[in-house]
């Protein structure tokens, strides 16, 4: 079309996304027929660990990324109304609002999805999913496995890792029990390296952004982590992190960056606002700002396994994940990543949906503006829920914004 | 002093230490007991007693909120916001220190909030498992328990074995008197307004507990023989979480209904508390909380919710249940719709009740509490 010629386009386009599209197309039929592969499915939380489930040959499906999907579709509006006409209030965390809608009626971006054999939910992101995994089991009527992993305020005491190590082990008897076959050390060893590689390559991958400019925007990470979350212990993963990793080096060989101006380097805090990421990422660009980097999609770089001690390194990384981790940790990383990525300041979403991320946020944006000397800015919205979204109130918010980081 | 007036000054005095704010808590505390607060019936008060301490729980004072603004989001239930207000206020300077349990993610957000002001000179963030269906889970919460005795032993010195039991046998006193206390106002209903009751229940929270065991052993002994008549009141079910005032309890009542028992984190719930006396007191402390179910912030099983309060409600010959939940209050907004279901599908109506600000806009509910009432009736 003529017009697509008459504007340069500012975005440069990652050519792995059709890899990825295939890949997740692929994911996401097995995901929906899993009996056409022979595979059983467990319906698990994004923190959840997933490598003794592919070890068992189990297929892992995430609402929360289902969520997501469901969110950058707009379709989660009519899901959430769904479950809202059940008696479940619109304060509760939408992603899991949208589960329950599209678990009633059938409804969202798959269609029906097929009934899990069994539920396995991490508290290490919030407690919000314990009570979700509770109403799904109770529907789905099928068996579900709690990893409590207790917060961390300070430090990692020798008792917690104990106390989830222990689970782990309880973890792998529960999948014997609901597979009916036994545990693989092996498998579960071949796994755990492919696991070890994935978010290996994925750490590399985000931090090739450090690079002035930053060839990979946070933006092109909230899609691109899809594969670190859903099929993290596979060779897929593996691959298209491969993949994905050399087209950025190039980008950075080349010095070519994700957007044509890059003026001033942002960090973001917290889920994206699916619905809206286009539409921020269009803004930011006019304005010659890129978020290079952001707290959400580099929570998947989980502290590497020790293959020679897997449970025990699983323990030890399921149960430190950003959001198992208290202010001060949070004050450190963000202060941590705004330094490595030499960032103009910070876009933190205060999130109706997502307590245990935005609690916090307005003392975290203090301090860690007391600590770089870099500004920061609250938006107010919802991960997937756009009726509590004021955008053109944002869009201002973070126009004044980036003028006055431009100025400091 | 005859029998009635002496009962009648008793409620008069309860309800009355009920309505403190916290300067008066501050000068009426007991002398040589150090004052600290906690929040969640999941912080063994009386770990706290025998080291020295008088608990005393943040039951959300009314307050106008406006230093907390600029720390929390506007999502938040009203108990967190008034709870950090007054601390952020100074109202709580009083306090040698507080001890946090893990319970929900409003909680752990404010843990970290109130660590970072620093106003108190102690701070023990509790960190309770929520699994507590599981024997590892208990392993880990008995660590979790001597951690605590050891920090109030670095800062109160040493508590012996004696000094915890002889904690616990007050608490079961206590709490054997306040169930004694229940079971009087369903055999005479006349005596005693509901929200007496309530006034009864928050005293406990705010005031020396060997005081406060004087007190309701003396109410009970006082308690008129003759029943003082039957009430015409559609008897019902308060199930939620904290409230605060007794004023909702009045409220029901002026729609004409009456609460018959309850199972709210600041009423009899807390029953389920009661622990044996034989044994090792901290095996005994951590064991209750295996046992009993007490918040929709753990996890018991999928069912264990539902089965208790249909079983409570059951019992205890209500014809409706009323859900009062503050807002925002995750866990009891998950389970409500199962709740509400159960019962309904078991002959029981049900009126959800949704608190922003307890000190508001009640007069706004009361025709749905009518309406609700009228159709019990």
């Amino acid at each position: 079309m003529a017009t697509k010629k008459t504007a340069p386009k500012s975005y440069r386009e990652i050519e792995s996304v059709k890899a990825y599209r295939r890949l997740m197309q692929g994911y996401y039929l097995m995901a929906t027929h899993p009996k056409w592969f022979g595979k059983k499915t467990a319906w698990i939380t994004s923190g959840g660990p997933v490598e003794p489930l592919y070890a068992m040959g189990v297929l892992p499906f995430y609402p929360e990324n289902y969520g997501a999907m469901c969110g950058a579709g707009r379709e989660a509006v009519s899901l959430c109304e769904t479950a809202e006409a059940q008696g479940y209030s619109r304060d509760l965390c939408s992603y899991a609002r949208l589960d329950i809608g599209s678990s009633i009626s059938g409804k969202g971006p798959l269609g029906v999805l097929p009934k899990p054999n069994f539920l396995v939910c991490g508290n290490n992101i919030c407690g919000t999913v314990i009570k979700w995994y509770e109403i799904q089991a109770r529907k789905f009527q099928v068996p579900l496995f709690f990893l409590d992993t207790p917060f961390i305020h300070k430090e990692l005491t020798d008792h917690t890792i104990q106390y989830v190590r222990r689970q782990m082990e309880e973890y792998v008897a529960f999948l014997e029990k609901a597979c009916r076959r036994p545990f693989s050390e092996k498998r579960f060893l071949k796994v755990s390296a492919r696991s070890v590689e994935a978010v290996s390559l994925w750490k590399e991958i985000l931090e090739l952004s450090r690079s002035r400019p930053a060839p990979f925007a946070a933006f092109d990470a909230f899609i691109h982590m899809a594969p670190i979350v859903t099929l993290r212990g596979t060779g897929w993963a593996v691959r298209y992190y491969k993949k994905l990793k050399k087209e950025l080096e190039n980008r950075v060989k080349n010095g070519q960056g994700a957007f044509a101006r890059e003026e001033i380097r942002l960090i973001w805090d917290n889920i994206p606002i699916w619905y809206d990421i286009r539409n921020l990422s269009q803004l930011l660009a006019r304005h010659g700002a890129v978020l290079v980097a952001d707290t959400y999609t580099s929570a998947w770089t989980l502290k590497p396994l020790d293959l020679a001690n897997p449970l025990e390194s699983l323990s030890r990384s399921y149960a430190s994940v950003l959001l198992n981790l208290g202010l001060e940790h949070k004050v450190a990383n963000m202060s941590e990543l705004i330094k490595q990525y030499q960032a103009d300041g910070f876009i933190m979403h205060s999130n109706r949906s997502c307590k245990t991320y935005s609690l916090g946020q307005y003392d975290l944006k203090k301090k860690v503006t007391e600590l770089t000397g870099k500004p920061g800015l609250i938006i107010e919205a919802d991960h997937t829920d756009s009726r509590s979204y004021a955008p053109s109130q944002v869009e201002k918010q973070i126009e004044t914004f980036v003028e006055m980081a431009r100025t400091r | 002093m005859s029998q009635k007036t002496s009962f009648l000054d008793l409620i008069k005095e309860l309800a009355k230490i009920a309505d403190r704010g916290w300067s008066e808590v501050a000068t009426h505390l007991p002398p040589g007991r150090i004052p600290i607060g906690y929040f969640c019936p999941y912080v063994p008060e009386e770990l706290l007693q025998a080291a020295g301490t008088v608990p005393l729980r943040l039951m959300d004072m009314p307050v106008k909120i406006s230093h907390a603004q600029a720390h929390l989001p506007a999502y938040c239930c009203h108990l967190v916001k008034s709870s950090l207000e007054n601390y952020l206020r100074g109202d709580l300077d009083f306090l040698q220190g507080i001890v946090f349990s893990q319970s929900c993610d409003t909680m752990k957000g404010l843990a970290d909030i109130w660590t970072i002001e620093g106003r108190l000179p102690f701070q023990f963030n509790l960190m309770v498992p929520t699994r507590l269906n599981s024997p590892l889970a208990r392993d880990y919460f008995r660590i979790e328990v001597e951690n605590l005795k050891a920090a109030l032993e670095k800062k109160l010195g040493k508590i012996s074995d004696e000094s915890l039991k002889e904690a616990v046998r007050l608490f079961n006193q206590i709490r054997k008197r306040l169930r004694t206390l229940y079971a009087r106002m369903r055999l005479d209903p006349g005596r005693l307004p509901g929200k007496g009751l309530a006034q009864i229940v928050q005293a406990g929270y705010l005031m020396d507990r060997d005081q406060y065991l004087q007190l309701l052993t003396g109410l009970l002994d006082s308690w008129p023989d003759q029943s003082a008549g039957k009430t015409p009141e559609v008897p019902l079910y308060l199930s939620g979480n904290i409230v605060h005032s007794g004023d909702w309890f009045s409220l029901i009542e002026e729609a004409g209904g009456r609460i018959v028992y309850d199972d709210l984190c600041s009423g009899a719930r807390t029953l389920r508390l009661t622990i044996k006396e034989e044994g090792d007191p901290l095996d005994a402390l951590v064991d209750r909380y295996f046992t009993n179910y007490l918040c929709p912030t753990k996890h018991q099983g999928i069912e264990a919710h539902q089965e208790l309060l249909l079983k409570e409600v059951q019992e205890s010959g209500a014809k409706g249940v009323i859900f009062l939940f503050y807002k925002y209050c995750e866990s009891y907004y998950f389970d409500y719709p199962d709740l509400k279901k159960l019962l309904e599908g078991k002959g029981f109506p049900t009126l959800l009740l949704e608190i922003e600000d307890p000190s508001q806009a009640r007069e706004q509910m009361k025709i749905r509490l009518q309406a609700f009432v009228e159709m019990l009736s």
